[in-house]
């Protein structure tokens, strides 16, 4: 077991960025989750990470080894892929005996290493079968088996759960974690999912263009982000990011198409505002009240989810609109085409820059 | 009185029927009438006009006739050849799914035999093995001039001239037909074996080659029955079946039997004795097919 290094890692393709100068560390036994939208480098990490990708520059380091030069078979890490990429001539057993037999492990050893490593997976009784017997829960199972048994020095798991249901995503979400840390093995866990990233990870890095936005656990991802990007990726429904006008008097005022909010100084003096201009107002939906006065915004929809309801509402002014999503609970008697006022709980308000998207948060 | 109507199960198979109609007519009377004929004219004495009923004693009398066991004999020893029109495609087409350079240009290569027609490439390989061919002016360009023979005019090499050549024409097809099967390779089983620790040999070994397994089959069936079935043309261009009957396979056999010696019953007995081997390939190729579980 060891930890992984990214030191300024690059790859460039076409003369275009895909992961730019990536620096990120991996703790031995931790749970790292790499998140992001479509396109935004991650799976090119792992990737480079499990050798099937060249490096253009930087350094990768598996323990204190730099890796760059090295072939996958010498990386001593093992994937989890997409589709699972399971060998669909290979039995359950073989499947996951497979490595072990490259490696020349001896026949009884293998028995037995796969045989431990199925009673973790529950999958004692399907070791003869061939993947294409199997449900998708049971082959996603399969392909954890083929890396556990190597105990190799890294798991890399590229979005697993994608081709699962619902329901079995959130078993298995729960059981590649109990898994992991039953292993205790450094895991780079690839997803877009931001529940998934949220759920799992010791720490997220939420990547965006080949960059990486932040490193943090998943509570301070949510209680801090680093800009209006990871703001707005982290969270379901996202953050509502509004465009306000902020000066400063008694307390600071913020301006929304002509509807003014205080923020009092207690709140506000955690951030960097500018005396004047534009800055970018960050606020959940949970932290939205709905009350008797405060700013006025008409209810453009409504999705009742059960346990609570989501309230899509736009607030006008002259020649434009802003648009908020606030969370309320459920069985309400609000309907779209109501206008109503709403208040925040400026305590968990977020300020960002308008132009580089940063966080107004000052240094603590 | 209202017609009773059709239930939707009951239209159904009755389009079906309908559909498969005029196939069943041309398999009836394109395949079953002229193999019932073969059949039939083998227990006579056709010389192409009349025909007379002589029962089995042209079973009997073939049996005993050692241009027939030439001719399988012929057949057998291409058989030799089999592996390799299977084994050389299998590398061709690994070599271009690894997108060497130029692997565009060399897939056109390759597939170019199978565009030409086989009389077209039997005249070409006859003046490849010819005494004065290319093959020898090459052997003589190089300083090999004791090695040169006129392959085709000796009994000893001029089946093996035949194999090469056939070899040659099944290239293109094969090669295809594995590229194909390597298309349909996912690329994640790969990068999963290079993972596991397998290097070049035990990814093709494991992986790439258990995946072509269906594939390799069916070169086999068409690669065997072309051997048995579609070699006329290259004989009878490069060899005319000789020198004697060292290149005469039983389809060749079946041809001079009928046409230059005017023995259709005969004929027609060598034609259900071809049909029945190669028919035995495909079920038996058939069979391992469906064993595959």
């Amino acid at each position: 077991m060891a930890a992984i290094t990214f030191d300024g890692v690059t790859k460039i393709y076409a003369g275009k960025p895909a992961v730019d100068s990536l620096s990120l560390h991996i703790d031995d036994g931790e749970f790292m989750v790499l998140v992001g939208p479509s396109g935004c480098g991650k799976t090119t990490a792992l990737r480079m990470l499990a050798g099937l990708e060249e490096i253009t520059s930087g350094a990768l380091s598996i323990g204190d080894q730099v890796v760059n030069n090295v072939l996958p078979k010498d990386r001593d890490v093992a994937m989890v892929f997409q589709n699972y990429a399971l060998y669909p001539h290979m039995s359950v057993a073989q499947n996951m005996g497979f490595a072990l037999k490259i490696r020349g492990e001896s026949k009884a050893m293998i028995a037995e290493k796969v045989r431990a490593a199925a009673e973790i997976l529950r999958l004692s009784d399907y070791l003869d079968r061939r993947p294409r017997a199997l449900s998708g829960g049971q082959r996603q199972r399969v392909a954890m088996g083929r890396a556990i048994v190597r105990s190799p020095q890294a798991f890399l798991m590229d979005e697993p759960l994608s081709n699962l249901d619902a329901k079995l995503r959130v078993e298995m979400r729960l059981e590649i974690a109990r898994i992991q840390r039953l292993l205790g093995v450094a895991t780079l866990y690839v997803t877009h999912d931001q529940v998934e990233a949220m759920t799992m990870g010791d720490r997220v890095a939420v990547m965006r263009d080949g960059h990486l936005q932040q490193v943090a656990t998943p509570q301070e991802l949510y209680d801090r982000p680093a800009n209006d990007f990871v703001a707005g990726f982290i969270g379901s429904p996202p953050m509502n990011l509004l465009t306000t006008r902020v000066s400063h008097g008694a307390d600071v005022t913020l301006d929304i198409l002509g509807q003014t909010i205080s923020v009092p100084t207690r709140y506000a003096a955690a951030f960097s505002l500018p005396a004047s201009g534009e800055v970018t107002f960050g606020i959940r939906p949970e932290d939205i009240v709905i009350a008797t006065e405060g700013l006025r915004a008409r209810v453009e929809r409504c999705e009742a989810l059960g346990a609570e309801t989501l309230l899509h509402l736009s607030v006008n002014g002259p020649g434009a609109s802003q648009h908020l999503v606030a969370k309320t609970g459920p069985r309400t008697s609000i309907v779209a085409g109501d206008d109503l006022s709403v208040t925040f709980a400026l305590e968990h308000a977020h300020f960002f820059d308008v132009a580089s998207g940063a966080t107004l948060r000052a240094a603590s | 009185m209202k017609a009773r109507r059709l239930t939707l199960s009951q239209r159904r198979q009755l389009a079906g029927v309908v559909f498969a109609l005029p196939a069943l007519a041309l398999v009836i009377g394109l395949i079953a009438i002229p193999i019932g004929q073969a059949v039939y004219y083998s227990f006579t004495q056709w010389d192409g006009i009349t025909t007379t009923w002589i029962g089995t004693s042209t079973w009997t009398q073939a049996f005993h006739n050692s241009d027939l066991w030439t001719a399988l004999k012929n057949n057998a020893m291409l058989l030799l050849w089999v592996p390799i029109a299977l084994g050389l495609p299998l590398a061709i087409a690994v070599l271009l799914h690894q997108r060497v350079a130029g692997w565009k240009i060399f897939r056109s290569i390759y597939f170019l035999p199978t565009a030409i027609s086989w009389v077209v490439l039997g005249l070409v390989a006859e003046r490849f093995f010819a005494y004065q061919g290319t093959l020898n002016s090459i052997l003589h360009a190089v300083g090999l001039s004791g090695v040169t023979t006129n392959m085709l005019g000796s009994e000893s090499t001029a089946l093996a001239a035949l194999g090469i050549t056939f070899v040659f024409t099944m290239i293109g097809t094969n090669t295809m037909l594995f590229l194909t099967g390597l298309a349909t390779l996912d690329p994640s089983l790969e990068e999963a074996a290079r993972i596991d620790g397998a290097g070049r040999w035990r990814i093709f070994r494991h992986i790439t080659l258990p995946h072509l397994s269906r594939f390799i089959q069916l070169a086999f069936v068409m690669t065997v029955i072309a051997l048995f079935s579609a070699l006329f043309s290259l004989i009878f261009v490069m060899t005319g079946g000789g020198p004697g009957y060292a290149t005469t396979t039983m389809e060749f056999l079946i041809y001079q039997t009928g046409f230059s010696q005017g023995q259709f019953g005969t004929a027609a007995l060598y034609g259900i004795i071809l049909f029945l081997i190669t028919g035995a390939v495909g079920i038996i190729q058939l069979r391992l097919i469906g064993s595959d579980k």
